[in-house]
């Protein structure tokens, strides 16, 4: 065996770190990734965008033929609180780890923030949900909701206003990180590239003083964003769930959707780390330090959504009054059986079982399978609650609890042409800012190596890793 | 964050022994008040269960009150053994090190102090026998295995046989040490005790993968047990207040906030009593303070939301309940002090490192955090019994009797009891985990800084 094949068994076997490379080597590799497209990617970025444009018309045909039918719009309400999910979990997973030191999270950090940019698509589909959902009160009765006294369009408003702050906090998160990045790009690109690069840099030389606002920013706007997207989940959940729905009272539902947000998050993150390191070429870059600890993460994630959902669903069947019944038939049984038992196979039960393997967690084709697998269980578990949630007809908003089961609603063609389109033209808006900014970020990587180094350890190997105040 | 601080293996030894060793001068007068204490405690206990719960406050319809708010708060603070010990080692946090002993030992401590106490709830005993295995098989009746209620001894007790084993697998190391250091008796029983202890590679590969896998076994029998303890309460619909879907995760957080905040009064007062300034260090005390600010955002999330979907449903009763829980007195009182002594005194002052490195201030903190807690558990067990509603024939407000509160006074001397008498006998502090902090952290010059280093162990 040769010395590189030793060392590359060696690697792959302890996902040591790689070996240490030259701070101006990484600008230049992965700022160069911003230009080499391949051939492949320029076809799946017309393909999905085209997928995406044609979701627009179908939202838009929708809209003018059931514009008056608040019914018909489960699917789309549930593609929103999938998007949700992805695209405000991601840069929240990047997030929480570079608060706790982690030095294994630097090379996710970029792509992560990225996933922010897709936002937008979340808050166009919402425009329509929006002047869908009934107001407070009608002919003098007022349904349940959390607006207790508020005025009759507080739904509408705050829930629009909390995802596009949340839009923006996210925006906020990914420059404010990226300006190191920026001046990179000025330094060391050509073209409109280096413009952008030298107008958004605003002056970044990396004094000491530059640096510290840097992660004071980033602290600060994580921390704000975390709290804005916990409050986000806290509103589509109950605006455009919970209170569709007469006597579905469920304290949990809001949590349990920020939970498997984070979940969604990291999935994203996964197969987006898992195309970039292929299509770019970036495992210098990309180890398997990273995805395993993504895979820790996710794994954990796995068992906390099982257990919220667990924790509401024992209290609904112990329950048994009448609510609890009502709300049981409409959201778990019916033909939303085969979702609900789909959605616990596939986010639940295939990922822990996959997962649980060392071997799965340290490879990246198993990990990003999973990813998959729980992307799919989660849009499953989405229909499954927002569907038969819109299904209540206006009407019978008000009463106590559900009487009657309204009939299932099953996607139209435009359903599914809007779902596969808004899932595209998230994943192009991602595919479209790798070309604008290094799909990794430049400063982040060029710490990690400067902060993580592979040691000899008594008679093993090991890695030192230096934890900065 | 980890300060390193070059300390050799001698003096630690030392220092760290010093309870079995060289016992300290206040132990003996302090355990033997204790010790009073605690018999006097089983004295008003024993008198209860001679008498019955008439010497109580209970009575209709408030028949959970101190007792079960006393054994809720004691499950919660057990929570803390796993969530440092445990959790904090799968995620290799290095300042952990000198804390996990006394949050373990904490663990079964207050588990083996609940389980008291549903048990003298009971007025009678030996009747529980009864109600957790078959109570007349001829006549065909049986507990009912589906009920919480019967769950709950089980989780606990699972919970209790796994931290203690968890306990004294972390042990097994610093009993060999004081072998090695004891004659006649004391050697004896640690000879026993030790196992054989020699730390050789075989030995400790055992111990660490031991120690890994009741990490992670641990974990969903800790997350089960304070859920389980919750669900006493939320499938009951009868009782406002109670059936909420949030209470599992609500009630485990708020354990975790409540534990983690006595491991931090415990520290303190093991570093003040037997003076472990270079063991115990203030940058633990800023671990600990800034992992609570982030549980006790956490636990507040969870009760504006339990607050918010309780009121949600505009039912009638539940509105005035809740009216009552916040607006009438005493109980308006009562909310207000567990609002601010569990979180907004608290988590405002962790906010400043000058607080969180501060070791007086850090414990008193933490005591306010579980004055807070205590009253939470409380607030959420009696309100919901008291409430005045029709068709009840007799009613009587509930106000806990004396002998209520000498149990429950009591509850505290026998866990302070226990651990000193542990710590006659075992460090409280673990000196392998001190000695292997020391071998795992480095500094290293990175540009002009010098910065401490962690070595992290290939997987």
């Amino acid at each position: 065996m040769t010395s590189e094949a030793t060392a590359h068994s060696h690697e792959t076997e302890h996902h040591a770190p790689p070996a240490q490379v030259d701070a101006d080597i990484i600008a230049h590799e992965l700022i160069a990734t911003t230009t080499n497209a391949s051939k492949r990617f320029k076809t799946i970025a017309w393909v999905l965008g085209i997928f995406g444009i044609i979701g627009i018309i179908a939202l838009v045909l929708k809209f003018l033929d059931q514009g008056s039918d608040s019914t018909k719009w489960g699917y789309v309400a549930a593609l929103v609180s999938f998007l949700l999910s992805i695209t405000g979990g991601a840069p929240m997973v990047a997030m929480a780890p570079v608060m706790a030191k982690a030095n294994w999270v630097r090379p996710v950090t970029r792509i992560a923030s990225i996933f922010s940019f897709a936002g937008v698509v979340t808050i166009g589909m919402l425009i329509p949900l929006v002047a869908m959902l009934p107001p407070l009160v009608t002919e003098g009765a007022r349904r349940r909701t959390i607006w207790m006294e508020a005025p009759d369009y507080s739904p509408h408003i705050w829930s629009t206003l909390g995802l596009v702050l949340l839009f923006i906090t996210g925006i906020m998160l990914f420059y404010s990180a990226a300006i190191p990045d920026f001046a990179a790009m000025r330094n060391h690109s050509t073209g409109w590239r280096q413009r952008l690069g030298k107008r958004l840099a605003r002056g970044w030389v990396g004094t000491d003083s530059q640096w510290r606002t840097l992660r004071m920013r980033i602290g600060m706007f994580g921390t704000f964003y975390f709290l804005i997207l916990v409050f986000v989940n806290f509103l589509i959940t109950s605006d455009f769930g919970q209170s569709m729905v007469p006597g579905w009272r469920d304290a949990i539902y809001p949590m349990y959707h920020t939970v498997s947000s984070f979940q969604a998050g990291v999935a994203g993150i996964v197969i987006a780390l898992w195309a970039a390191r292929r299509q770019m070429n970036l495992q210098k870059y990309v180890h398997m330090d990273a995805f395993w600890s993504l895979g820790r993460l996710l794994f954990a994630l796995t068992l906390l959504w099982v257990y919220f959902f667990y924790s509401s669903f024992i209290v609904f069947w112990y329950g048994r009054s009448a609510n609890d019944i009502a709300t049981l038939n409409l959201l778990v049984k019916g033909p939303m059986i085969y979702a609900f038992i789909a959605g616990m196979v596939l986010i639940w039960f295939v990922p822990w079982w996959i997962l649980i393997w060392n071997k799965v967690r340290r490879g990246v084709n198993g990990m990003t399978i999973g990813a998959v697998i729980i992307l799919i269980g989660l849009l499953l578990d989405r229909i499954r609650t927002f569907v038969p949630a819109w299904s209540v007809p206006p009407e019978r908003i008000h009463e106590k609890w559900l009487t009657v089961i309204p009939e299932t609603v099953y996607p139209s063609l435009l359903d599914v042409l809007i779902m596969i389109g808004g899932i595209s033209l998230a994943a192009v808006i991602v595919m479209l800012m790798t070309r604008v900014v290094p799909v990794l970020s430049v400063w982040q990587v060029q710490e990690f190596n400067l902060l993580a180094k592979p040691i000899r350890y008594v008679r093993g190997h090991a890695t030192l890793v230096a934890k900065p105040d | 964050m980890q300060q390193r601080r070059e300390l050799d293996q001698s003096y630690t030894n030392r220092k760290l022994l010093n309870g079995q060793l060289d016992t300290p001068k206040w132990w003996a007068p302090t355990v033997t008040g204790l010790g009073i204490l605690v018999v006097i405690g089983l004295i008003v206990i024993a008198t209860m269960i001679n008498k019955g719960l008439g010497v109580t406050g209970l009575g209709r319809p408030v028949f959970w009150g101190l007792f079960i708010t006393t054994f809720v708060f004691w499950v919660g603070i057990s929570h803390a053994g796993i969530m440092i010990s445990a959790i904090l080692r799968l995620t290799q946090a290095e300042w952990r090190r000198p804390v996990t002993r006394a949050a373990e030992l904490l663990t079964v401590f207050s588990l083996l102090t609940a389980l008291v106490f549903p048990l003298i709830h009971a007025g009678r005993p030996w009747r529980i026998a009864y109600w957790i295995t078959p109570y007349d098989i001829s006549r065909g009746i049986y507990p009912n295995i589906r009920s919480p209620l019967i769950m709950d001894p089980v989780a606990i007790s699972t919970y209790l046989t796994g931290s203690t084993l968890f306990l004294y697998i972390a042990l097994l190391p610093d009993l060999g040490n004081l072998r090695d250091r004891t004659t006649g008796w004391q050697n004896a029983m640690y000879t026993v005790l030790s196992l054989g202890w020699r730390g050789n590679p075989r030995q400790w590969k055992m111990q660490t993968v031991g120690g890994i896998l009741l990490s992670a076994l641990m974990l969903p029998i800790f997350v089960s047990v304070h859920s389980i303890v919750s669900w006493d309460f939320a499938i009951a619909p009868a009782v406002e207040g109670w059936h909420s879907t949030i209470f599992a995760p609500y009630f485990v957080i708020g354990a975790v906030h409540s534990g983690v905040s006595a491991v931090v009064t415990m520290m303190a007062l093991m570093r003040w009593l037997w003076k472990w300034d270079d063991f115990i260090r203030p940058e633990h005390f800023d671990a600990l303070a800034r992992l609570l600010i982030v549980v006790a955002t956490g636990w507040l999330a969870f009760t504006f939301l339990e607050l918010i979907f309780a009121v949600y449903g505009q039912d009638a009763p539940e509105l005035a309940l809740r009216e009552m829980q916040m607006f009438q007195w005493p109980w308006n009182l009562l909310f207000i002090i567990f609002l601010l002594t569990g979180y907004f005194i608290p988590v405002p002052m962790w906010l400043f490192k000058r607080v969180r490195t501060n070791i007086a201030l850090m414990f008193w903190t933490s005591i306010l955090v579980n004055v807070g807690m205590w009253l939470e558990r409380f607030l959420i067990i009696v309100p919901g019994l008291a409430r005045r509603t029709p068709f009840v024939y007799t009613w009587e407000a509930y106000r806990p009797s004396a002998v209520e509160w000498t149990i429950f006074i009591w509850s505290f001397c026998w866990v302070t009891f226990l651990m000193l008498l542990f710590s006659r006998f075992f460090p409280l502090v673990p000196l392998f985990e001190q000695k292997e902090s020391q071998v795992f952290t480095e500094d290293v010059t990175i540009g002009r800084a010098k910065v401490p280093a962690i070595v992290r162990e290939a997987d």
